[in-house]
């Protein structure tokens, strides 16, 4: 897999803001919502817990591949054979 | 009364268990086949949606017992890349451990925001027969699209490295993507995979056990996900029957999978196909006559 270390940051950063948004999501019922947020709707008590757990999905694998770039170019262990 | 009889759920138990593996559909088919039998079941009831939260835990419990070895072989793989920050060509259980989370990704995604809309503009039973036949036809498809014949791989190589050797990532995100299909009722989640598996080179054993690894997470989660809905208000009067449906689906599920992995060691989509087309026809021009 090519290591594309410039791009650890931008992840980083892009992971923190979908936790934030999955936080928001959490806390806050869908009529407080910033409108601009897919399932905003005035007046709604509804929170969107599944848009909450999307983002925070998401937002892992930012964390995750910007985890991977950290890494060097060099080959890792073995992997161990199947069980038949 | 109880919303859902025990001779009920012992059926759609059974025959979820089946059609979750089996690339039928199960959503379809515990759609139409209330109607078929004229038991007074809709997809959208609370109730339903609480017993079939019990039979997808009972699945997804099944399919994690039968590859549990495999799945501890995948997550010492993925520990593994984790640690070393790398994820090796060579290392078959990493890559696999990462082509399954990359092909959960999507389907969770789209699952998570587009279950109840699709649910919803999808719920009836014109619909869904149109749809098992239209999921008939995507299975033929898949078959005339695969890029290797359904023979077994005589290398001598073990399933599970030829996957890993044979799937990109891209390869994994497309499956998954496929996956979500799933969500409108008469399209099978397996049989899209197993379908996609295929375009993407696999062999039919080979697709059907990506397939099977990759519905694991996701059935599993779609069920936990909704659990509180079992054990709430909403569980009331449908608890027992849907332990007797748990119970039953997860028996179906174990000879089910047992059966499709040596079915597709030398067979193809192609009886499911021809299965969900005919079903799927006869059903919508019932529909439409009655």
């Amino acid at each position: 897999m090519t290591k594309r270390p410039q791009l650890i940051i931008p992840a980083v950063v892009l992971g923190v803001i979908l936790l934030v948004v999955a936080a928001i999501y959490w806390i806050d019922d869908a009529g407080s919502l910033p409108s601009f947020f897919p399932g905003h709707e005035a007046g709604s008590t509804h929170v969107h817990f599944k848009h909450g757990l999307a983002a925070a999905i998401v937002g892992i694998g930012c964390f995750v591949f910007a985890w991977f770039q950290t890494g060097g170019e060099r080959p890792g262990t073995r992997g161990e054979r199947p069980s038949a | 009364m109880d919303p859902i009889s025990y001779f009920q759920a012992i059926v759609l138990g059974l025959l979820q268990g089946v059609s979750e593996l089996f690339p039928i559909s199960s959503l379809g088919h515990s759609v139409v086949l209330p109607r078929i039998l004229g038991w007074d079941i809709h997809q959208n009831d609370d109730y339903f949606l609480s017993f079939l939260v019990a039979t997808h835990c009972a699945t997804a419990l099944v399919l994690l017992l039968f590859f549990i070895k495999d799945w501890a072989r995948i997550i010492k793989g993925l520990g593994r890349s984790l640690r070393d920050r790398y994820i090796d060509p060579e290392d078959s259980d990493a890559k696999l451990g990462w082509l399954l989370v990359i092909g959960t990704i999507p389907a969770g995604l789209l699952g998570l925001l587009l279950e109840h809309p699709l649910r919803t503009l999808f719920a009836s039973t014109e619909t869904a027969a149109i749809f098992l036949f239209i999921n008939g036809l995507m299975l033929f498809g898949a078959e005339a699209l695969r890029r290797r014949a359904p023979v077994r791989d005589e290398a001598g190589i073990q399933n599970d490295q030829a996957i890993a050797h044979r799937l990109s990532f891209r390869d994994a995100l497309g499956i998954g993507t496929a996956q979500a299909l799933a969500l409108i009722p008469g399209l099978s989640r397996s049989g899209a995979s197993m379908g996609g598996g295929l375009i993407a080179g696999l062999s039919n054993e080979e697709a059907a056990r990506f397939a099977f690894l990759l519905a694991t997470p996701i059935i599993g989660a779609a069920g936990v996900l909704k659990l509180p809905d079992l054990l709430g208000s909403q569980g009331d009067h449908v608890r027992g029957q849907a332990l007797v449906g748990a119970l039953c689906a997860a028996v179906t599920a174990w000879f089910s999978v047992r059966f499709l992995l040596r079915f597709f060691e030398t067979n193809r989509l192609t009886p499911f196909a021809v299965y969900c087309c005919v079903v799927g026809a006869v059903l919508t021009v019932a529909f439409a006559l009655t």
